[in-house]
């Protein structure tokens, strides 16, 4: 199965082989296109054109470092979407190129569901029920996942994505782009009681929200008289707040649900902060799975796992398979809404 | 090998494949509306193959509309051209999609000078002006962007005709200059019989001797890349290869 993925800024292919069952990874190649560092921020019309330049080779050298040649390929998991459209038509018909010339099965996959398969890349025992904590720069969500494909939506954001306002706040604070790395760096060298910061809507129910969040920090940096020397500890504040929200719904959500696994997905899930935290946390109540930073990273082995789930199912996507920016996961059943109270 | 060439066109808001051993096309299809073009390009290609009862492995090469146009259309039709070509180890070669529409437009003309424009929107068409004879095409003045106003000044041969969706619209201008009344996409052959037409004369295709790394030619850069070299007077390293 060879995955490609070109949702956002990476340009990813990968080979995953073996028997139906229990798929191996042979190779994964991620190239990140720095370009967006300038910009502070991903340009879609530059990424679209560096993973048109980008393809093939990333996909030629997938294939050799699998060992393998067109003729072991026997079928294309490409991301669909969600994602940056003209990003991920470039994969998208590119795969589907692929896939038509040797007359190969295609599957068009969810970005969100490859971030779900991620860890069983590494972890083949991974099985549900779990609870999946998916924090990226586009996505903040919570999902009761009783079995693969099936995905009920806790909770989500209501404004900014976590990794967005990794993003802004490194910004704020004269850091570069991607912020998370760059804070969760700094942030080990600040003092965590020099700077308090609020934890938005941590107490209520499953969802999230950052954007008053990112406002106290814009304050604070304002309100510094030394922003060199309060940079860390600024940081430090600002990391904790948000691991703190995350964390604390991914508890609840964990108690609510009674699920002996929490699973951390998404370009946020890099941070060993994060993981360290949700750990401690949830010591004696569940386990932590989460991959590691590649295959947390936008890639796509865990797209090709995600592929290799479904064909086993066996879905198909047809010539047709378009792209779409706002892709809906695929299983993703409604939240149970509380009963309406009739007035007498 | 069967000598047949596949070629594949999106430049425009028409989506155009066909196939057939150069210069004449034995099959093809097109679809019009750019947001059709990602999911139709394969099907096109699979039912332009069907009719000749060949496979991707059997053709010998693949013509491909170089731009400049649309960028997301040029990137679907080059990401379906790339992809095709890799796996199948096809030669791959390009042609200006603004050769193809004034080629459309030249075939009751014979050796005239005729221009092509296609929109480029803020007011501006990427245009080119070409004369087509039996073994070569001629280059007159060679694509680019301005607007149509700005373009009629610079060329210094009078065009016996404007084709392409930027004569379309901007009619007036395009009968200013040539005198003629502008030629709409709709009247034109599909741009990717006309590649097919064009291949094999000389002055027209660009070759692609490396797919990794290969490009259209959009016609302008990403807005976001202009703005920042406005800004700082300098070029973007690199903009379109990730830097590891």
């Amino acid at each position: 199965m060879l995955g490609i993925e070109t949702s956002c800024d990476e340009t990813s292919a990968a080979l995953l082989v073996g028997e139906r069952s229990r798929p191996e990874l042979a190779s994964l190649v991620i190239l990140s296109q720095d370009v967006h560092r300038v910009f502070g921020g991903v340009v879609p019309e530059l990424a679209s054109r560096a993973h048109l330049a980008a393809l093939p080779a990333v996909v030629e050298r997938a294939l050799v470092e699998a060992g393998v040649g067109w003729h072991a390929v026997d079928a294309v998991a490409v991301t669909a979407g969600p994602g940056l459209v003209g990003a991920l038509l470039v994969g998208v018909v590119y795969a589907k190129a692929l896939a038509y010339a040797g007359d190969r099965a295609l599957i068009g996959v969810n970005h969100l569901e490859g971030h779900l398969f991620a860890p069983l890349v590494e972890d083949p025992q991974l099985e549900p029920p779990f609870v999946a904590l998916l924090v990226s720069g586009g996505h903040t969500l919570l999902l009761d996942v009783p079995a693969w494909g099936r995905y009920r939506l806790l909770g989500a954001t209501r404004d900014d994505a976590a990794g967005e306002a990794f993003d802004k706040v490194a910004t704020l604070l004269g850091l570069g782009y991607p912020g998370g790395p760059e804070i969760e760096r700094l942030a080990a060298t600040g003092d965590p009681t020099r700077f308090t910061f609020p934890r938005p809507m941590r107490d209520a129910g499953f969802e999230f929200s950052f954007s008053g969040l990112k406002t106290a920090v814009l304050h604070a940096v304002r309100g510094s008289d030394d922003l060199e020397r309060d940079r860390p500890h600024l940081a430090r504040a600002f990391q904790d707040a948000v691991l703190d929200v995350l964390v604390t719904k991914l508890e609840r959500a964990i108690q609510a649900t009674g699920y002996r696994i929490a699973l951390l997905g998404g370009g946020v899930a890099c941070s060993r902060a994060l993981a360290e935290l949700a750990a401690r946390r949830l010591a004696g109540c569940a386990r932590v799975a989460v991959a590691s930073p590649r295959l947390n990273a936008d890639n796509a082995a865990m797209i090709a796992r995600a592929g290799w789930y479904r064909l086993a199912l066996g879905e198909r996507s047809d010539w047709t398979l378009d792209a779409r920016a706002d892709l809906p996961l695929p299983g993703l059943e409604p939240a149970t809404l509380p009963d309406l109270t009739p007035h007498p | 090998m069967s000598g047949v060439w596949l070629a594949i066109d999106t430049a425009t808001d028409i989506a155009s494949v066909a196939a057939g051993r150069a210069p004449a096309p034995e099959a093809g299809a097109h679809v019009q509306g750019a947001r059709r073009h990602a999911a139709e390009i394969i099907r096109l290609v699979d039912f332009t193959l069907g009719r000749l009862g060949l496979a991707p492995r059997d053709l010998e090469g693949i013509v491909v509309g170089d731009g400049p146009g649309s960028f997301t259309g040029l990137r679907i039709g080059w990401a379906a051209a790339k992809g095709l070509a890799q796996e199948a180890g096809l030669d791959l070669v390009a042609i200006p999609s603004l050769m193809a529409a004034a080629a459309g437009a030249a075939v009751k003309l014979g050796q005239a000078p005729v221009a092509a424009w296609f929109d480029a929107l803020r007011g501006q068409v990427y245009a080119a002006v070409y004369v087509f004879h039996a073994d070569r095409v001629e280059t007159v003045l060679a694509p680019a962007v301005m607007t149509p106003d700005e373009f009629a000044d610079l060329a210094t041969l009078r065009p016996q005709v404007v084709a392409g969706d930027g004569a379309a619209r901007y009619a007036d201008a395009a009968r200013r200059w040539s005198g003629a009344p502008p030629v709409a996409p709709d009247a034109l052959a599909p741009a990717a019989t006309m590649l097919l037409s064009l291949l094999g004369r000389e002055g027209t295709a660009r070759a692609i001797d490396d797919l990794t790394t290969a490009e259209p030619v959009y016609g302008r850069p990403a807005e976001a890349q202009a703005r920042w070299e406005a800004r700082h007077g300098r070029s973007l390293p690199d903009p379109t290869r990730p830097s590891r």
